[in-house]
Parts: C-alpha cells; sequence; structure tokens
C-alpha cells in the first residue's frame, strides 16, 4: 500500500444506539469525499466502525504532501484594464498588486461576461497532516444526529460530550498526531479501554494500521467493529443455549439493537422462575424481550425458563451479573403476573362493561358505543361477504374486541391488547373462533405483518377499522399531509390489505356506506359528502396498496380503478391481468383509439338512437364484433379470467381505428348522431367492465 | 400471585446489610462530600425531585449551583391500593444537580455506586438513551437511564431547557430511584417487605398511607373540589408573578400546586384526552412565568453566586 495512512477515534459519553451507524458512515463518506476535494484524489476509506462510546475511521492513499494547484483568478474586463495606448490602468495595477504578481504576469482570458485580464495562481499544498486536521474540524461538527445536546459551559454542541480524539497518521507506522481540536478537546494518540473491564489509557502511537488498532483496543476490552460483534454475540447465544439444550428464538432487530448497545459483546444465561411459566408465553415473551431486552430461548417449540441478558463485558466473575438480571427479570414477571391474576379475577365480558367508561374520541363516545357499531357492522359485512361464520361468535367476538383495553395487563403491556383479550376470552371458555378473532383482530399492522389467522378476525378487524374511518371522517378528523394523529391512513391500508388478501368478496362502497350510516347523528344531513371523502380516502390507499404491494404501475392502477372498484380481490386480480398484457403492441394503438371515445363521449352529448340508423360498412363492423366482444368479456369476468377478458377487447382494435377513419360521428343527421354515441357509449361500457385502457403510457397526448 | 421466594430464583441474598436508609445516608454523604449542598425535602406535594426550586430554578441562568437531597415524589396515578408490590403511589427520589456538568460526571457517579457496595467492575453498568421531558415544566433535557444488572437504577439527564429558558451552562441531574436501588440490593421482590432502617421494613412505615392515598386519589377525592383548587391556584400564581417586585418562590409553589391537583384529577378520570392538553398548557404557562422572574431577579442581585468575573 503506498501513501498516507490516517486513524480518527472519537470517543465520547454513551451514544444512542440508533445514531451510531449512520454517523459512522456519514463520518467516513464525509471525511472521504472533503479530502477528494482537497485533491486527495486516492484517498478512500479503509474501516470505519463504532461502539457504543466511539466512532472510528480509517483512511488510506493519502499522499505524504498535497499535490499543488493552480487556479484562474479572474480579474476586470480588459476595456477597464488597459488605456488607449495599452497602457495598464490602476485597476489592473490594483489587481495585480492584490494577487502578488507583477503587472506583465497579467494574461487576458474570456470570462462569463467578455474578456477580462486573469492571472494563474501556484497554490502550494500543505502538510497533509494540516489538511487532515482541517478536514476533521470541517466533517465532524457537521454530522447529523436525531438529537443533539449541550453539555458543561454550553457552548459545544453534538451528540453527547466528546472526551478524547485520536488523529494519528503516517506512511509505514501511525506516528504522526494530527494537530486538531474539535469541541476544545484537542486530538492525541491516546484512547481509553472499556469503562470497567480496562479502565485505562491506551498508546495508539506507532501502530501499523486498522488490524493494530482493532486488536490493541480487543485487548482492552472494547470490540471496535459492529460486525464482529454481531458475530461474536450470535455464537456466544448459540453455545449458552445448546448447554441447557435449547435454541435462540431468532430476533434479528433486537439483535442489532446489542450490537450498537456495547463495546464488547457478552452474555449471561439466566433462570425463569418456575412460577412464572404459568404466565401465558406472550406475557412472558413480551416481558423478557420488549421490558428487559433479553433473547429468548425455546425448547421444543416453547418458551424454555431461560433467558439470555447481554452484557456490556467479557465475563461475570462472581455471578453477580446473571444474579441481578434474574432479580430483574423475576420481579417484572411477578409484576405481570400480578396483573395478569386481577385480570383472571373477572371475565372479559365483565371487563367489557367498562369500555363504557373509556372514550374513544371526545365526539365519537365510548369504546362502549363503538363496539355497538363495530358488531352491526360486521354481522352486515359477515352476511355480505358469503363468508360462512356463524352470527352468534360474529356478535361475541365483535363486543369483546376491545375489552381488553381496561384489563391491568394491557394497561402494562400496550403491544399485548388483542392479544389478552383473545387469551382472556380462551380462558374464559369462547370457542376457538372467537377468542382468535380477538386474539389477532389489529393484524396486520400495515403493509408488513401477519394476517389474522381466521375470517372471523378479518371481518371484526375491517368492521373496527370502518367504523373509525367512518366516525372520524364524519367528525372531521381527516388525515392532512403529515398530520395523521389517529393513523387512519394505517387502518385504511389494512382493509384493503385484509380485502385482497384474506380475500373479502365485498363492495367496499356498500360497506363504508354502511359504516357511515353506523355514525349517522355524527354525519347528520352530510353523509354523502362523509362516504364521497371516505371513498376517495380508500381508493386512494388501494391504489397505494395495487402500485406498492401487487407491483402494478401508476397507469395500471389507475386504469382498474377508474373503470371501478371496491371488491378488492377482484380489483386486483384485473391490475394483475393488464399489467400482464399492456405491453403487447396492441394495447398501446388501443389505449389512443379508447381514449379518443371518452373524450368524444365526455363532451356530454349521449346517443340513444337505436342502432337501426347505423349505415356505413365500418360502423356496422363495428357493433357487429362488439356485440361478439361483449359476450366474450362476460364469459371470462365469469371465469375470473380477467387477462382473457382484455385480450377480447384487442378484437375491438381494427374496427375501431377503421370507424374512425371511415366515420364521422358528429355528423348533421341528429338520429344517426345519436346512434354512433350510443354505438360508441355502448363500447365504452365493455371496456369499463374490465380497465378504463385511456390511462395507460401513450394515450395521455 | 406467583411465589417467587419458593421459585428459588435469587438464592443467594447479597448485599443484605443495606437498609434503605443505608443507601440514602452513603449517597446523602458521598454527594455532601463532593461539594454539594445537601437540601431537604422540599415540603409540598411534587412528582418529581425536579419541581423542588433547588433544581427547577437553579439550573436557570449562569450560577453554578451543586445540591443533593431526598424528595418524596407523588404519582397518583401509579398508587395500587398497596397491594401491587412494585408499585407506589408515592415513592423517593434522591435528585443531585451538578451545575455546570462537570467533564468526570460520569465517572463521579461510578464511584457513588462504590459508595452503596457495588464495585461497577464486578457488575453490568450500562448507559442507554433516554430522553427526559416535562410539559408541565417546560423541560427538556437528553441522557440516559443508568442499567444495573438489567434494572434502572438511575435517571441521568444533562438539562437543555428548563421553564421555555434555554440553559447555560448546563447542568447534569442524577435521579436515584431509592425503593428500586434498596429492593435491588436486598434481592427483594416485595417493596413492602424490604427493609427500611431501625429494624422496619417499608410496608410498616408506608402501606397504610399507600392504601389511603390511592382510596383517596382513585374514589374519594372531589373533582369538583380539585378543579375549583386549580382554578384558585392558578389565579394566586399569576398574582404571585404580577406583583411589581414579582414573588417567585409563592408563584412557583402556586404552580406545583397546580401540578399536583391535575395528577389528581388525572388518577380520577376526570381529564379527557384533549382537556389534558389545555390545564398542562395552563401550569406551563404559569411555570414559565416562574422561570423568566427568577432570572430577572438573579440577574438585579448581580448574579451573587457568581464567582469571578466570568459573568455574562
Amino acid at each position: 500500500m503506498s501513501g498516507q495512512k490516517f486513524l480518527l477515534e472519537l470517543l465520547c459519553e454513551e451514544i444512542p444506539a440508533n445514531a451510531l451507524a449512520p454517523a459512522a458512515q456519514e463520518l467516513a463518506t464525509g471525511l472521504t469525499e472533503r479530502l477528494h476535494q482537497e485533491g486527495f484524489s486516492e484517498a478512500r476509506c479503509e474501516f470505519f466502525g463504532y461502539t457504543s462510546r466511539r466512532l472510528a475511521v480509517a483512511l488510506v492513499g493519502l499522499p505524504a504532501r498535497q499535490p499543488d494547484r493552480s487556479e484562474e483568478v479572474l480579474g476586470p474586463p480588459v476595456r477597464a484594464a488597459f488605456a488607449a495606448d495599452g497602457s495598464p490602468t490602476a485597476a489592473a495595477l490594483g489587481f495585480a498588486r492584490g494577487q502578488g504578481v507583477e503587472v506583465e504576469a497579467l494574461r487576458v482570458v474570456e470570462g462569463p461576461r467578455g474578456e477580462v485580464v486573469a492571472v494563474t495562481r501556484l497554490i502550494r499544498g500543505e502538510p497533509t497532516p494540516a489538511v487532515l486536521a482541517r478536514a476533521v474540524e470541517a466533517v465532524v461538527p457537521s454530522l447529523h444526529f436525531p438529537k443533539a445536546m449541550r453539555w458543561g459551559a454550553g457552548e459545544h454542541t453534538f451528540v453527547r460530550p466528546l472526551h478524547r480524539v485520536v488523529a494519528l497518521c503516517g506512511a509505514e507506522a501511525l506516528t504522526e498526531v494530527v494537530p486538531l481540536t474539535l469541541f476544545g478537546v484537542r486530538a492525541g494518540s491516546v484512547t481509553l479501554g472499556h469503562r470497567v473491564a480496562h479502565p485505562g489509557p491506551v498508546e495508539l502511537r506507532g501502530i501499523a494500521g486498522v488490524g493494530d488498532y482493532l486488536q490493541r483496543l480487543r485487548e482492552a476490552g472494547v470490540v471496535v467493529d459492529p460486525g464482529e460483534r454481531h458475530q461474536a454475540l450470535g455464537a456466544t447465544a448459540a453455545s449458552l443455549a445448546a448447554q441447557v439444550g435449547c435454541t435462540v428464538r431468532r430476533d434479528e432487530a433486537l439483535m442489532a439493537e446489542h450490537v450498537d448497545l456495547l463495546e464488547f459483546p457478552g452474555l449471561v444465561r439466566g433462570a425463569i422462575p418456575v412460577s412464572a411459566l404459568v404466565l401465558p408465553e406472550e406475557v412472558l415473551v413480551t416481558t423478557l424481550r420488549h421490558h428487559q431486552k433479553c433473547l429468548v430461548l425455546e425448547s421444543e417449540g416453547h418458551v424454555a425458563p431461560h433467558f439470555l441478558a447481554v452484557m456490556d463485558r467479557p465475563d461475570d466473575p462472581r455471578g453477580l451479573v446473571r444474579e441481578g438480571n434474574e432479580w430483574v427479570v423475576g420481579a417484572r414477571l411477578a409484576d405481570a403476573a400480578f396483573f395478569f391474576a386481577q385480570d383472571r379475577r373477572r371475565s372479559l365480558a365483565d371487563h367489557a362493561q367498562g369500555l363504557a367508561r373509556v372514550q374513544f374520541h371526545q365526539k365519537l363516545g365510548s369504546y362502549a358505543e363503538k363496539a355497538g357499531a363495530v358488531v352491526a357492522l360486521a354481522r352486515w359485512l359477515a352476511a355480505a361477504s358469503g363468508a360462512g361464520v356463524r352470527p352468534e361468535e360474529v356478535e361475541a367476538a365483535a363486543s369483546l374486541a376491545r375489552a381488553d383495553l381496561v384489563t391491568g395487563t394491557v394497561g402494562e403491556f400496550p403491544e399485548l391488547q388483542g392479544v389478552m383479550g383473545g387469551i382472556y376470552a380462551r380462558l374464559d371458555g369462547h370457542p376457538e373462533a372467537v377468542w382468535r378473532a380477538i386474539y389477532d383482530h389489529y393484524r396486520p399492522a400495515g403493509l408488513e405483518g401477519e394476517l389474522p389467522a381466521g375470517m372471523l378476525g378479518a371481518l371484526v378487524g375491517v368492521a373496527d377499522r370502518l367504523d373509525t374511518l367512518a366516525g372520524m371522517f364524519a367528525v372531521g378528523e381527516i388525515p392532512s399531509g403529515s398530520k395523521d394523529p389517529f393513523a387512519l391512513r394505517r387502518a385504511a391500508l389494512a382493509v384493503i390489505r385484509l380485502g385482497a388478501e384474506v380475500p373479502l368478496a365485498v363492495d367496499l362502497r356498500a360497506a363504508l356506506a354502511r359504516a357511515v350510516a353506523g355514525r349517522a347523528s355524527h354525519a347528520a344531513g352530510r353523509e354523502a359528502e362523509v362516504i364521497r371523502q371516505l371513498a376517495d380516502f380508500l381508493r386512494e390507499r388501494e391504489r397505494f396498496y395495487l402500485t406498492s404491494r401487487v407491483g402494478v404501475t401508476g397507469e395500471v392502477a389507475d386504469g382498474v380503478l377508474e373503470a371501478r372498484w371496491g371488491v378488492v380481490p377482484e380489483d386486483v386480480a384485473r391490475a394483475r391481468a393488464l399489467e400482464a398484457v399492456r405491453q403487447e403492441p396492441v394495447f398501446a394503438q388501443l389505449a389512443l383509439t379508447f381514449k379518443r371515445v371518452r373524450n368524444i363521449l365526455a363532451k356530454g352529448e349521449r346517443g340513444e338512437g337505436g342502432a337501426g340508423a347505423l349505415v356505413e360498412p365500418a360502423e356496422l363492423a363495428l357493433q357487429q364484433a362488439l356485440e361478439g366482444v361483449a359476450a366474450e368479456v362476460e364469459g371470462a369476468l365469469g371465469a375470473g379470467d380477467h387477462a382473457a377478458g382484455l385480450r377480447a377487447l384487442a378484437a375491438l382494435a381494427a374496427p375501431l381505428d377503421r370507424f374512425f377513419v371511415d366515420v364521422m360521428v358528429m355528423c348533421e343527421d341528429p338520429a344517426l348522431r345519436q346512434a354512433r354515441l350510443g354505438l360508441l357509449a355502448r363500447l365504452e361500457g365493455v371496456f369499463l367492465r374490465l380497465a378504463d385502457l385511456s390511462r395507460l403510457g401513450g394515450a395521455t397526448a | 400471585m406467583v411465589d417467587f421466594a419458593a421459585a428459588g430464583a435469587c438464592p443467594h441474598v447479597r448485599g443484605a446489610g443495606v437498609d434503605l436508609q443505608d443507601v440514602i445516608l452513603a449517597l446523602t454523604r458521598f454527594w455532601g462530600e463532593r461539594n454539594c449542598v445537601i437540601q431537604q425535602p422540599y415540603d409540598l406535594e411534587v412528582g418529581a425531585g425536579t419541581m423542588h426550586p433547588e433544581t427547577f430554578l437553579r439550573v436557570l441562568g449562569p450560577e453554578p449551583y451543586r445540591v443533593a437531597y431526598v424528595q418524596p415524589s407523588r404519582r397518583p396515578a401509579d398508587a395500587r391500593f398497596g397491594e401491587n408490590p412494585f408499585r407506589f403511589g408515592k415513592h423517593l427520589q434522591l435528585q443531585v444537580i451538578l451545575k455546570p456538568s462537570p467533564v468526570d460526571v460520569q465517572d463521579v457517579y461510578l464511584d457513588s455506586l462504590r459508595a452503596l457496595g457495588i464495585d461497577p467492575g464486578e457488575h453490568d453498568v450500562r448507559f442507554e438513551e433516554d430522553n427526559w421531558e416535562s410539559p408541565t415544566l417546560g423541560a427538556w433535557g437528553v441522557g440516559w437511564q443508568v442499567l444495573l444488572d438489567g434494572m434502572e437504577i438511575t435517571q441521568f439527564t444533562y438539562f437543555q431547557q428548563a421553564g421555555g429558558v434555554d440553559l447555560r451552562p448546563i447542568a447534569a441531574e442524577l435521579t436515584y430511584g431509592l425503593e428500586r436501588i434498596a429492593m435491588f440490593l436486598q434481592r427483594q421482590h416485595d417493596g413492602f417487605a424490604m427493609r427500611w432502617g431501625g429494624g422496619l421494613t417499608y410496608g410498616q412505615v408506608r402501606h397504610r398511607d399507600e392504601v389511603e392515598l390511592s382510596r383517596y386519589a382513585f374514589q374519594v377525592a372531589d373533582v369538583e373540589v380539585l378543579r375549583r383548587h386549580f382554578e384558585d391556584w392558578e389565579g394566586e400564581a399569576r398574582r404571585c408573578l404580577e406583583q411589581e417586585d414579582p414573588l417567585v418562590i409563592p408563584a412557583l409553589e402556586a404552580a406545583l400546586k397546580m401540578s399536583h391537583l391535575f395528577n389528581l384529577l388525572e388518577a380520577r378520570g376526570a381529564i379527557s384526552v384533549t382537556e389534558r392538553v389545555g390545564l398542562i398548557a395552563r401550569v406551563r404557562r404559569q411555570a414559565v412565568g416562574c422561570a423568566r422572574a427568577y432570572l430577572a431577579q438573579r440577574e438585579a442581585l448581580g448574579w451573587p453566586l457568581l464567582e469571578g468575573e466570568v459573568r455574562p
């Protein structure tokens, strides 16, 4: 490796986990780019890493000295610089003096506004350490963090107080301290080891490079490379689990968070009190994972009576770390057990009585009122979708769906809403369909995430969300811009996803009208307006679903939804079919001609004349072709083969083209005109059974 | 109830000699020896040690200050009738303010753990991001919760703003959760069985007030009276601040009473979500007024605690 190397380490107080990786990345790219601008064209980042207290970057490919550069400095216009006799004016002399050259050194060049005098200045390169210092002092203070702070005298702002800076450069070895100062801290060659495992100074001057740096810090109890920490945690976790015949429940998100919270990746295994195992697994896991950030162990698919706690140190010499974690986990579980036992003193139906005292929304009343509306809507949806669920089960699930909101356990663990209700319903002896529906009617959370396991859960989930949407729209709580405090977009998207993926063959337009009717007292006199707004909102979410999850283009989604929308599985099938056939050349042509059809009809005059008035061969041919195609389209729709339906439309391309060449639609004879408009209207109707092809690309002209 | 003692989760009881009052005495001595004023709890109901004027006011302005005190903190909504062994409607905090925040504040904090007999070299001590915000005080800060072997024992905050005023210099605030620390050290899962000192348990000293304070907050408190008093004290705070020479401490005390009345009303379930925001804003308005009046007062006095020439 030719050239010089540079190592930078910033040692801070503990940096928030979510800020670390982006900051280390930004530091590495920021420094490299900055050095490129300084003429260090070969500079590149060899390594960047971080721990909970440090950011580290190593660069290579630096010259011993910054290359000299020349720069052209533009001066006054030629006509102002020289007198008529060609002698330099005061302006020229002044410019030359300012640039530190003789007036003879001035040249004439073409500037942006005509000829000007100019001088080529040589800029001597600086020693590399000086350039590095300037780069670091510019890049570090401008790093972006989610939240910055001040400390001490309050004069500096950074993510956390900075304690030490190591900045070393050199060719063979890193021997020279780069003279820089950050937030009042002068760079040196000494860092500190792990806070408790190796609290002393670590001298880095003279190390050969990154490998040495990582090794010295490893010896001081610090693993700077997050990848190495990640690997070590995974391996240790697997072996600690294997010692007790268990496996680690996969949890990449938690693992990644731990990697960022540490300087050294250590783990201890602790025991869960056997008596706590009477708690539902969901409560156990939530307590361990969300509240104590512990890894959960499994054996034979069930939560095992052990946990793994991550610690920022290599060992647990006296067993105090394990013991402490066991105490905390035990305390947390006992607390959860307290709430669970309290909740179990009453049935879920009993808890549901309490919903009358919990406000859903100031204008929309309590959760008890909401439950009433949801029951009615769920009943209607069950009937409309022909889902074959039992009415009394719909009633039970819908009325108890939110009852766990008043239980102590959900008060403590809000992330268990739904889940706890399902568990309590199961323990109360409700049928499986009912308790499962309560358990997972909050699913899915959004575009990702699991769907409810059963049809009843999906129905209750759709009913609950449609009621929320209808109520909120009725009282004017409509999302705008980034403001969506009730997460209505997510609710609407979940409705679409459930419709598409469960699937639910129910017309959402009818369903939402029903939902608004259920909250009629809040929309009095404005029902039509509320329904229209809500329909637009849902349709917009369906468009988003089609483009992002189904993966069709925006124009395909528009073409499909413009024709008609609301029965989501059907809409999705049409979108898939259109996406599949739209590349066929005939559809580009058809899109254009259909656009023409729609333009003519959009002018307002609708034909109703009898087909008998038609005379031209081209229009008679089109009429005949249309009859055949209409039948084919209906057949294809009946069979659910939307691509076949679309291909059937292709048979109209040629007759339609000829029609527009040979026939003048807006002719003088009113009867004939009416007949021709009538023909086009029928044709439009057949197309719109499938999609508005005029939305496809190329048809926009 | 799950019987954890029988489960044998914590077979070794260590730190068995540490009573709650030993924790208080050790920390108080520790910080007293590090040049802190040892103050006394504020003699009003407050939700946190931060509301004590020794924190809320002293962090304002350029004057340095170092103080430590125990503050009983009222959280009526957290009360559980003395039935839950981990939840209390009133608990004890030990609050430390170091202004300006010293460079070695984390190391000194670790020394304070040693004073409790906890050797960080044998434990897992972590500083995990946990920022703090008090909408009623118009205050926020940046910092961590300190975890000892997975147990949150201290809230560590660099104050950035109080009473809506940007702070300079910055104070470090350490808030030790005393019951938690004592329970942890005693390996005691039942807060009421924790040893307080003098041969008595926490339950023997405090259980009855937890029961009564819960009943009052959840069942008995007269909502109309509380609302009226909220209005009354708001008026008093305003009047104090409107004096030609504003009465800062009486105004702050009135604001603190508003804050506690608000907490009681909330525990009583008498505040709707939308009303909540408005009531908080009314407390904050008075707190912000106190902060401004305090700064004006100290400035008029020539920042008496400022040494040398380091004046703004």
